[in-house]
């Protein structure tokens, strides 16, 4: 047993050496173990001699980095990067739409008939759940089976850490980190895997930033309603030589308003709400090396591929049965899809949309794929036009635009409408998969909250206002 | 709806929303803060003034109380009144002394602060400016068993980031020990915190060097005949035997001593090498680990790569690793150039 006074004598003792140890024995520690280190090395590791050989890496390195030459290859990788993903999906898309929804779809029909399943079993499960999940894997799947790998390759390379490095100026300057350009790519890609690939920034406060901003990049779900929307209605607007380019450059234009808002939130919450996180930089540049490409494209597909589209699938199986439920279960004889279109059209006045619009986007929160889709369902089921569609509750996709657009336009679909719903469909919460990958990443309820509900009020502000301005001057 | 009305309606609504939630100057901030302005804050200002006022050998007056709560001369006298009859403190011929308890509660707020603002340096990223303010709110809600866990979780630290130290659980303040000025290192700055006088000749002798506690003074060298430091700006040279009868204490590395004739990192040209020499004490908590994390401690060799087309950040060759930093945080790591 300790004698008191010893005890005591201890315990002063500890604390003088405390005092005179300093503030910085951390660095001490830190510089002894360095010291160490490195005299553990020199006995032990022999180093080939110094050769004066040719620095591939900094010759490459001169090149990527350089001020002109270095964002030029920028872009054109980019470029190609996204060109390669957009051209080689649409091919397999269309042969998964087919298999699933032509030929799978009808199919299934003729089972359960067969089989002689309940009509509303057959609904719920076939035309609902079914149909929505179908959707989405063939809208979703070959884009990212195509962007990653390729993201992959680069990032194996050693040329993404070189993208962080040139563009960490302009980032610096809204409170962000250089490699939020890398997990706003992503974002383009797919805006949960673009919340994962924030896990690279390992400053707290910036990949908070990264995180919330992430909904902001464009992603791939979100592109074929834009494309869509904008060749319909806004392309119609010009001569005809010049509808193809006035309906990209609009869909551009909203990529890049996205882009915008990701500077302009970014700057924002980071003088803000975000002040008081912790902030270091560190951006490494490791070495070049050959990609490995088997290797690279096996595991993008099995770690962000798979992981993103097996979330999406636990979340459209879900909304396919609500959407189907909603548009077919009665309330006093109307469904209940029409009774939330009619309560929400007067928002949806305001904010220069529709009821629909709105309806679509509460059930489509698991999957921006089915946006479309949706919409035509429910104006057919509240325009009551029989004859079109796929059957009451049952998404579908029209072959032709001139179809789509009367239908719209039957709909009460103006020039408003399309540019709202662009711009409505840029801003406004993510959807369920990134959410959850929100929360798993951040492992915080308040910032899942703020980084589903800041865009959300922001699309209404931004919509509202283009829709009373639009009103003031158009009449 | 007339568009016009509710553009006009909208943008009152707006207006309103960011006038209410506008962080700290907006209505709701101010009416928190109003509202923290409670009996016991006062108290407690009050009691931290006198402490402070006494340690640095000045009198508080009720004026000079008023003047630190922001309160009319009647209203500071009434909570004197309430202090006194709780046993905070003394008033007796217009002197105004803290009680034991008084002294206690002083310290205890005081710790408080020092402890949220080492708390605020070390592990968030609150800009350093803001420190103190909110160390201000925060040392009247924290309660001792809350500061200790605070402590427990910082390692028992012993200064704030500001340099003055911060007492212990049982109030102590300035509990450490001085260390002789015989037995400093060479070149490590400290400071005079005592100069014992006995023998009395030895202090005089001190006292008419022109030290005195408080001074910061740096070791040049020591012989068993004499002993060469700066203090005040002057070399001066005394025999060990008196020397040693001036008690110092390590500066918290915290203050920056000729740390401006020093190069910094971000002023090397791509190309050039450098060995690092100290990282600045500016440069705290997770920043600082991770500047050490990757090696970067006096004596390791650093050359400058290239720079990012925007001039920042600049890739730097550190053990091996090409790691790019950004500009403000090479203007933390000093450094000593090495010749081509």
């Amino acid at each position: 047993m300790i004698n008191n006074d010893k005890h005591a004598d201890l315990l002063q003792t500890a604390k003088q050496l405390r005092w005179q140890a300093g503030q910085n024995f951390h660095d001490q520690l830190m510089e002894d173990i360095y010291a160490e280190a490195a005299r553990l090395a020199d006995r032990s590791v022999t180093r080939p001699d110094e050769k004066p050989r040719f620095d591939l890496d900094r010759t490459i390195d001169q090149i990527v980095t350089h001020p002109r030459w270095g964002f030029l290859l920028m872009i054109l990788l980019f470029t190609l990067v996204f060109w390669i993903t957009i051209s080689g999906a649409n091919v397999p898309s269309g042969w998964l739409a087919t298999l699933f929804l032509d030929m799978g779809h009808p199919w299934l029909k003729e089972m359960s008939a067969l089989i002689g399943l309940p009509w509303w079993l057959d609904g719920v499960l076939i035309d609902g759940m079914y149909l929505a999940t179908a959707w989405v894997i063939s809208v979703m799947l070959p884009p990212m089976a195509i962007f990653f790998p390729l993201f992959t390759l680069l990032e194996d390379f050693g040329y993404l850490p070189r993208v962080a490095f040139n563009l960490d100026n302009i980032f610096k300057k809204s409170g962000a980190h250089g490699k939020q350009a890398l997990s706003m790519m992503m974002g383009f890609g797919c805006n949960a895997a673009g919340v994962i690939a924030t896990r690279i920034i390992d400053s707290p406060r910036e990949r908070l930033i990264a995180i919330i901003t992430n909904n902001f990049a464009l992603c791939n779900g979100r592109w074929p309603t834009q494309i869509l929307v904008a060749s319909l209605f806004l392309g119609t607007l010009v001569p005809a030589y010049l509808a193809g380019f006035a309906s990209a450059m609009a869909v551009v234009g909203v990529a890049l308003l996205g882009v915008f808002l990701t500077f302009a939130i970014s700057w924002g919450l980071s003088r803000t709400m975000l002040q008081g996180e912790v902030s270091t930089f560190s951006l490494e540049l490791p070495p070049y090396r050959p990609p490995r490409v088997w290797q690279t494209i096996y595991t993008s597909l099995i770690d962000r591929t798979i992981f993103v589209l097996w979330r999406a699938i636990v979340f459209a199986l879900p909304a396919g049965a609500v959407i189907w439920l909603a548009a077919n279960g009665t309330i006093g004889g109307i469904s209940i899809a029409e009774h939330m279109i009619a309560f929400l059209d007067p928002i949806g006045w305001f904010l220069g949309l529709n009821g629909i619009i709105l309806v679509a986007y509460i059930v489509a929160i698991p999957a921006n794929e089915i946006v479309i889709p949706t919409i035509l369902m429910l104006i057919v089921l509240s325009t009551s036009m029989g004859d079109a569609g796929a059957g009451t509750g049952v998404m579908f996709e029209l072959e032709s635009g001139a179809e789509t657009l009367s239908l719209l336009q039957n709909g009460g679909w103006t020039t408003l409408t399309a540019i709202n719903l662009m711009i409505f469909s840029l801003i406004h919460n993510p959807c369920s998969t990134t959410i959850y990958t929100i929360y798993k990443e951040t492992g915080s309820k308040k910032w899942t909250l703020v980084a589903s509900l800041l865009p959300l009020a922001l699309g209404f502000v931004v919509t509202f206002f283009v829709a009373q301005i639009w009103y003031l001057f158009a009449g | 709806m007339n568009p016009l009305t509710t553009l006009l309606l909208a943008t009152v609504v707006i207006a309103m929303a960011v006038l209410i939630w506008w962080p700290e100057r907006g209505v709701l901030a101010r009416w928190r803060k109003t509202r923290s302005r409670a009996e016991h804050v006062y108290r407690e200002d009050a009691l931290k003034h006198i402490h402070k006022s006494h340690i640095s050998g000045r009198r508080p007056t009720l004026e000079s109380i008023a003047g630190v709560i922001h309160l009319s001369l009647n209203e500071t006298a009434a909570i004197l009144a309430d202090m006194q009859v709780d046993e905070l403190l003394r008033i007796a011929e217009g002197e105004i002394a803290l009680t034991a308890k008084g002294r206690e509660s002083a310290l205890h707020i005081i710790r408080a602060h020092r402890l949220w603002e080492r708390y605020l340096a070390e592990e968030t990223g609150w800009e350093e400016a803001s420190w103190h303010g909110q160390a201000e709110e925060m040392e009247h809600r924290l309660q001792p068993a809350e500061l200790d866990a605070l402590s427990a979780q910082l390692g028992f630290p012993t200064h704030d980031p500001h340099g003055d130290p911060i007492p212990d659980r049982t109030g102590q303040l300035m509990a450490y020990d001085s260390q002789t000025l015989t037995t400093l290192d060479a070149d490590t700055p400290a400071r005079i915190v005592h100069l014992e006088d006995e023998p009395e000749t030895v202090y005089a002798q001190l006292v008419a060097e022109g030290l005195y506690p408080g001074q910061i003074v740096r070791l040049i060298g020591s012989s068993p005949e004499r002993v060469r430091f700066w203090a005040g700006g002057n070399e001066h040279i005394l025999a060990p035997i008196m020397a040693e009868n001036i008690h110092v204490v390590l500066l918290p590395e915290m203050i920056e001593v000729d740390l401006d004739k020093k190069e910094r990192l971000g002023s090397l040209p791509p190309g050039a090498t450098a060995e690092v020499v100290a990282l600045s004490p500016t440069c705290r908590g997770s920043e600082r680990r991770r500047l050490l994390d990757l090696g970067l401690t006096p004596g390791t060799l650093v050359q400058a790569e290239f720079q990012s087309p925007g001039g920042d950040p600049t890739a730097y060759r550190i053990r091996g690793a090409l790691i790019a930093l950004r500009q403000e945080q090479a203007d933390r790591i000093q450094i000593k150039r090495m010749e081509a």
